[in-house]
């Protein structure tokens, strides 16, 4: 896994981005996180590729959250 | 007895071996008669609340955004130790806070000053051997917990002798409040029917090939690295072998480049997490299971590759090799070193009269790692916690 991939996977689990519900903007995401929109929504395909996340469209803006698998991947790293 | 356990994983959110340590353990102390509350984190999919008999679950929510791992750990523990409050108030005190590694310290230190109930914690794993002795300020904040949590422990339980050593030299807990209880294997568990072709199948192994098992996260500690390395050497003498890899982390697409370079990615099936019906059927379906570890403060895969009967390939590190006894129940060798590790596995997957012996015996010795006997012990620290605990 790359380190964006990382990064943007323990981000969304510190967030609390774990349901639809509580899905972030990818915008909002990317601004914080310093990266670019293209950046980030590259990290993100590999994310939902690997089924570690879902991308939804709420409300005219496309939104992130993680599976329990992103979960369990975000959290190994420190376990 | 009353019992708050605090841990930030319980099933279906298997990080690593305290969920499993914590199910197990807190079934058996609710069937010998004990009112226990496993407070933990939500999980997707998962109900917030959970009850069955005196035993409850509480999955809590984060509902602050933290900037970083750490800081997150630190505010979950605010919202378990409010958790904590709530069920005193509406069951009544608990007897006992029962803490597991240092992400549940600050709850759980917090708690027992506030209910005036008696700490004990439980090590499966310390930041030393989990980063290689390599200092960073997260690793000083982590070691920092756990030295806290031993010194405010009445008791501290290490599960396996090597553990209980890194206690007392690296925390300097002193030794009589130490008490070494290992893990469990539900050994029911494992007597199920198995559809062993299916589920073969399920991982690409076919009629007549044989399966070696790898089960873990996907991380530099557990060594998958060298046994793909081995995996040539092993399929040259063994053409018919497949390699199946249990579980997933950051380590997966590394691992997958590897099986590439070392031109067996055709025989490698990367399989994901899979859930305890699905662990049971692999290790069911297995020929051998490979432990190649680099640190492994307990290692309970060895225990349910026992109680599977399948014969075992561990490294000699930590935990592990007190499970194992060399040639007895298994076969050891020593951690990063792929040649070991196949000569190992080929020898099992070449010698049935050996498979048989090793078998035989790991299916007797799993037999004295019940839960319950676990819970039997735990509840015999619990007791002593109380007793050295005074509030005046």
């Amino acid at each position: 896994m790359s380190e964006g991939a990382k990064v943007l996977l323990s981000t969304l689990m510190v967030l609390g981005a774990q349901s639809p519900q509580k899905a972030l903007p990818i915008d909002e995401l990317a601004s914080k996180l310093g990266m670019g929109l293209p950046e980030l929504q590259k990290e993100l395909d590999r994310l939902t590729k690997a089924g570690y996340a879902v991308t939804t469209r709420q409300e005219g803006r496309v939104k992130v959250y993680l599976t329990g698998t992103g979960v369990i991947t975000a959290s190994s790293a420190y376990s | 007895m009353r019992v708050f356990i605090l841990c930030w994983e319980y099933p279906p959110r298997i990080i690593g071996g305290l969920a499993r340590h914590v199910e197990g353990l807190s079934r058996a102390l609710a069937s010998l008669g004990n009112e226990v509350h496993v407070i933990t984190l939500d999980f997707p999919g998962a109900p917030y609340e959970e009850h069955e008999g005196s035993l409850y679950i509480h999955r809590v929510p984060v509902s602050v955004p933290a900037p970083s791992f750490h800081s997150w750990v630190l505010l979950f523990n605010h919202f378990f130790e409010k958790r904590a409050g709530q069920l005193a108030h509406e069951y009544g005190a608990p007897d006992v806070l029962h803490i597991h590694d240092w992400l549940t310290v600050p709850a759980g230190v917090a708690a027992k000053h506030l209910l005036r109930t008696p700490l004990v914690m439980t090590f499966h794993s310390t930041e030393a051997s989990r980063s290689s002795n390599s200092p960073s300020t997260e690793s000083a904040m982590v070691e920092g917990l756990e030295w806290w949590g031993s010194f405010e422990a009445a008791r501290v339980v290490a599960v396996s002798g090597w553990m209980k050593s890194e206690v007392l030299t690296r925390l300097r807990t002193p030794g009589e409040k130490i008490e070494q209880i290992p893990n469990a294997v539900e050994p029911l568990k494992f007597e199920g029917l198995v559809d062993v072709k299916a589920a073969r199948a399920r991982w690409n192994v076919g009629e007549g090939q044989r399966m070696i098992t790898a089960v873990g996260r996907l991380t530099p500690q557990k060594g998958f690295d060298d046994l793909i390395r081995a995996y040539p050497t092993i399929r040259r003498a063994v053409p018919e072998s497949r390699l199946v890899i249990v579980g997933d982390g950051h380590m997966r697409g590394e691992l997958e480049s590897l099986a590439d370079r070392e031109h067996v990615r055709d025989g490698t099936t990367f399989a994901g997490f899979i859930d305890d019906d699905e662990l049971v059927a692999a290790l069911r379906s297995s020929d051998v299971v490979v432990v190649p570890s680099r640190f492994e403060p307990f290692g309970i895969v060895a225990l349910e590759a026992m109680a599977a009967g399948v014969p075992l390939v561990v490294s000699r590190v930590g935990g592990l090799a007190e499970i194992v006894e060399d040639s007895v129940d298994g076969i050891e060798v020593e951690p990063n070193n792929p040649s070991a590790i196949a000569a190992a596995t080929v020898r099992i997957l070449s010698d049935r009269e050996l498979v048989s012996r090793l078998v035989t015996k790991g299916e007797e010795k799993v037999k004295s790692y019940s839960w319950e006997n676990v819970a039997k012990r735990t509840l015999g620290v619990y007791q002593e916690a109380v007793k050295v605990t005074k509030y005046e």
